[in-house]
């Protein structure tokens, strides 16, 4: 058992951020990440082994990163790379899995910065080798400078699209279109004032989209990828028209041949901690889906855990970073190590930033909002959860049997009970029900939180000392338990 | 939402293994039935439980019922032409101490005088039989009879068979009251009311609150069962595995997956309606079922859940007619009632149809608690 003032789940832009501002108020500090390296998502970055030949879009933030990163080796910080939080056993610990360094670490105050992943929309052909994630795609340019086709399309929703189709011009890599679900370019004038809220990141979105348009990409806006094509992988891509309420015009659909497509439909903040240190949620589908309620102070609906970055939210990293300072701040003034002026001198700085960051966020919500659903990409054929390779056909059977809601259609057709735990398929699931039920989304019962909170190695589980078994006298009677 | 019809010949409070398995001879026999489930059908222990089907590790007073039991989940595929997930690889159940190497030994006389030949394995026997036990397992005695199913399959199977039959089964449909009438009783619940001649409370840990709305007091508990699943892993064990000092169960699926239990306990209650898991209890779990099966230290662990299970506090089911309250039964929280459950529920059909049962289940009847009908 490690006990710190401070665990901070997540090593991305938000977790380094909150870690290194805990440390100049005196605390110490628990750096746990899944990852090898630090970084998160955006700051990922290749091995030391490899060799640079090349700028790429990293460089631009090397300085920051490494300065972030340096807060791993700082004496009041205990970083553990590779490990995963899989428990919260008790309000305020945390069990980690990290081979023979597995076990638990008891902190004052937590905060989750555990990010998020990409939303897996299904569709026919969406499970060709050759279609690959947004994340997926960045993680192989940023963390291995590797891209793997030579022909690209980009479908989906969201500002990530645009960079993506960027980075991948400047990678080499032809870009046959990127098709983008919401009427962007409609919308524009409307979400421009906000948009100027942070002129400086528009002008970064307003070059990738220049550098398509140089490079003649066709930019479809308002339509969405249909249909994936090839027998053994992704030959092309064909996109058809997507209304605000799903509705798809499968007539007018337009083929691009490539051999990469690269699918991104948004993100998904990580809340199964959360969700398992019991913090409430809220619903809002612009951001992400299911997010933590948060006070003012970025603490949740549980005492002394707070939570930061895309995790609470799709915020981008300069959001990310105010908020990991912030969380850190408020968890700083819990445990009594900051002085409450010198607390809100911090606050203010950070308060002014964040608002107009968020406002910013606020103009690129309206400006992507998705349609209603993507449910009208799927067909009877398309498997809806990969892990158990659960199509959409056997879900309209069983509700035919008369199963109805998310727990029972996952219970009988083990959709969402694979190696995944649903993390990528349940969204659809809960779209599906909320279609058939006439219900939002917010309001379809989702099946229990559970640890592990990720899958964890059983062998990690055998390496903390714990007290002897109380074992039953006769295991046929009722047995003791705590309630 | 679907309304339940007024009147049925037999109300069955109680959609689990129980329930379902009660409803399907009646309604085969003719009978109207009607299932009430106050959540979803299926959706607690029956759900939640590991699909174990072992006989040698039951108690001697219920090893007639258990193996008319798995003859029965033998026969299930073809009686409701679905799959239930049923396998018979046969099942060891090992002993790691000096302690437990002589209840093995009593256990197995006891169950060769009532009819039930295990064999003995030790030494270089036990390890041809089961190369992947670990040595910390001193011996074990190997049953034919120990089987498994999936829950899962078979809950889905059950509840379309019912649906097939005739059998309304109402989910949402907590009952609120029950009132005697001339002849049998009107059923109140969250989804409308119902008359029935014949009430049967098959309500798992939620039997005694059930049975609480007819002034019967009935001494029921509910364990809090942990279980655990692997991610889908290659074949790493064929037989059904249990511990003598009844700390674990182990056996891996078709699908590769291999299910960890043993009884240990969550956090929460039945009446707080809370079934989370213990930490602590998870990591013993984890343990005991490494020392067995060494080779699950590589599996990854993808999700551990609690359910309820219900116990009377003899911890014998409870089956039969209640005392004072004609043509109202229980047929409720058997030990392993899951493995149990075709044999009783056939045993409770035919008590409510004839009056009389083909297995003897006197040692069930809930007259055996003195407190039953004391409200009377």
């Amino acid at each position: 058992m490690m006990r710190v003032d401070l665990a901070v789940v997540g090593a991305g832009p938000a977790g380094l951020a909150a870690a290194a501002e805990a440390v100049t108020h005196g605390m110490t500090v628990a750096l746990i990440d899944d990852n090898a390296r630090p970084g998160g998502q955006y700051f990922r970055h290749v091995p030391p082994s490899f060799r640079r030949t090349a700028a790429t879009a990293f460089d631009k933030d090397r300085a920051r990163a490494e300065a972030l990163f340096a807060i791993t080796r700082h004496p009041q910080v205990t970083y553990l790379p590779e490990a995963t939080v899989w428990d919260v056993p008790e309000p305020l610990t945390l069990a980690v899995a990290a081979g023979p360094r597995s076990g638990q670490v008891e902190a004052g105050a937590i905060v989750v910065a555990a990010g998020a992943h990409d939303r897996p929309v299904p569709f026919p052909g969406w499970t060709l080798p050759g279609v690959v994630s947004a994340g997926g795609v960045q993680n192989l340019i940023k963390g291995f400078r590797l891209v793997p086709g030579t022909r690209a399309a980009v479908a989906g929703n969201g500002p990530l699209l645009f960079l993506i189709g960027a980075s991948l011009l400047r990678a080499g890599v032809a870009v046959a279109a990127v098709v983008e679900a919401a009427p962007i370019d409609r919308r524009l004038p409307a979400a421009l004032p906000q948009l100027l809220a942070a002129p400086e990141i528009l002008q970064q979105a307003l070059d990738y989209r220049w550098a398509l348009l140089r490079a003649g990409v066709p930019v479809l806006t308002g339509w969405a990828p249909v249909n994936a094509e090839g027998e053994d992988a992704v030959r092309a891509v064909q996109a058809a028209p997507i209304a605000e309420d799903g509705s798809v015009d499968r007539a007018r659909a337009r083929s691009f041949d490539c051999d990469l497509l690269v699918v991104g439909f948004g993100l998904v903040p990580s809340v199964e901690l959360l969700r398992l240190a019991g913090a409430g949620l809220r619903f809002d589908r612009r951001r992400g889906g299911w997010l933590p309620e948060r006070d003012e102070a970025l603490e949740t609906t549980r005492r002394n855990i707070f939570a930061a970055g895309d995790g609470t939210g799709i915020g981008g990293v300069e959001l990310a970073l105010i908020e990991g300072r912030r969380a850190a701040v408020e968890a700083a003034v819990q445990l009594s190590r900051i002085a409450p002026f010198a607390a809100d001198e911090i606050r203010a700085g950070l308060r002014r930033r964040w608002k107009r960051l968020d406002r910013f966020r606020r103009g690129i919500e309206a400006l992507f909002a998705p349609p209603k659903d993507f449910l009208a990409l799927q067909t009877p054929q398309t498997v809806l959860c990969r892990c158990e390779e659960v199509t959409r056909q056997e879900i309209e059977e069983r509700r035919a049997e008369g199963f109805r809601g998310a727990v029972q259609l996952k219970s009988t057709t083990r959709m969402g009970m694979g190696r995944c735990q649903g993390r990528n398929c349940m969204a659809t699931l809960a779209a599906l029900v909320a279609a058939d039920s006439g219900a939002s989304e917010s309001a379809v019962a989702l099946p229990k939180a559970r640890a592990p909170a990720r899958p964890i190695p059983i062998g990690d589980l055998l390496h903390e000392t714990i007290p002897p078994p109380d074992l039953p006298a006769d295991p046929h009677l009722p047995r003791k338990r705590r309630t | 939402m679907t309304s339940i019809p007024s009147r049925a010949d037999a109300v069955i409070v109680g959609a689990g293994i129980a329930g379902l398995c009660t409803a399907l001879p009646l309604a085969k026999a003719g009978r109207t039935v009607v299932v009430l489930d106050r959540g979803a059908a299926w959706g607690d222990a029956s759900g939640a439980n590991a699909g174990t089907l072992s006989l040698q590790v039951k108690r001697p007073e219920v090893l007639h019922v258990t193996r008319r039991a798995i003859e029965l989940w033998q026969a299930m595929r073809a009686e409701l032409g679905a799959d239930v997930g049923f396998a018979k690889p046969g099942g060891l159940r090992v002993a790691t101490s000096e302690k437990e190497l002589g209840m093995l030994r009593g256990s197995m006389a006891v169950q060769a005088s009532l009819g039930l030949e295990t064999e003995w394995l030790e030494g270089n026997r036990l390890r041809d039989a089961a190369p992947w036990l670990g040595p910390s397992v001193r011996a074990a005695t190997w049953c034919d009879w120990d089987a498994l199913s999936s829950p899962l399959l078979a809950g889905r199977a059950l509840l379309a068979a019912a649906r097939r039959r005739g059998v309304t089964v109402q989910d949402q449909a907590e009952v609120t009251a029950i009132a005697a009438l001339d002849r049998g009783y009107r059923v109140t619940t969250a989804a409308g009311t119902v008359d029935c001649a014949q009430l049967v409370i098959a309500a798992g840990a939620w039997t005694g609150k059930v049975a609480a709305l007819l002034g019967v007091d009935l001494p029921v508990d509910a364990d809090v069962n942990m279980l655990s699943v692997t991610e889908p892993a290659p074949p790493l064990l064929d037989k059904v595995v249990t511990h003598m000092g009844g700390v674990l169960s182990l056996k891996q699926y078709p699908n590769g997956t291999v299910m960890i239990g043993g009884g240990w306990q969550g956090r929460g209650s039945h009446q707080s309606m809370r079934r989370e898991t213990d930490h602590l209890n998870l990591l013993h779990n984890m343990r005991v079922a490494c020392a067995i099966v060494p080779a699950l230290k590589d599996l990854r662990l993808v999700r551990s859940w609690a359910g309820f299970e219900g116990v009377a506090s003899d911890a014998l089911p409870l089956l039969g007619a209640l005392p004072g309250r004609p043509g109202a039964f229980v047929n409720a929280c058997a030990r392993g009632g899951y493995s149990q459950g075709p044999a009783l529920g056939e045993q409770m059909a035919e008590l409510m149809l004839t009056g009389r049962t083909s297995l003897d289940v006197a040692r069930f009847d809930p007259a055996r608690f003195a407190a039953a009908g004391a409200h009377a």
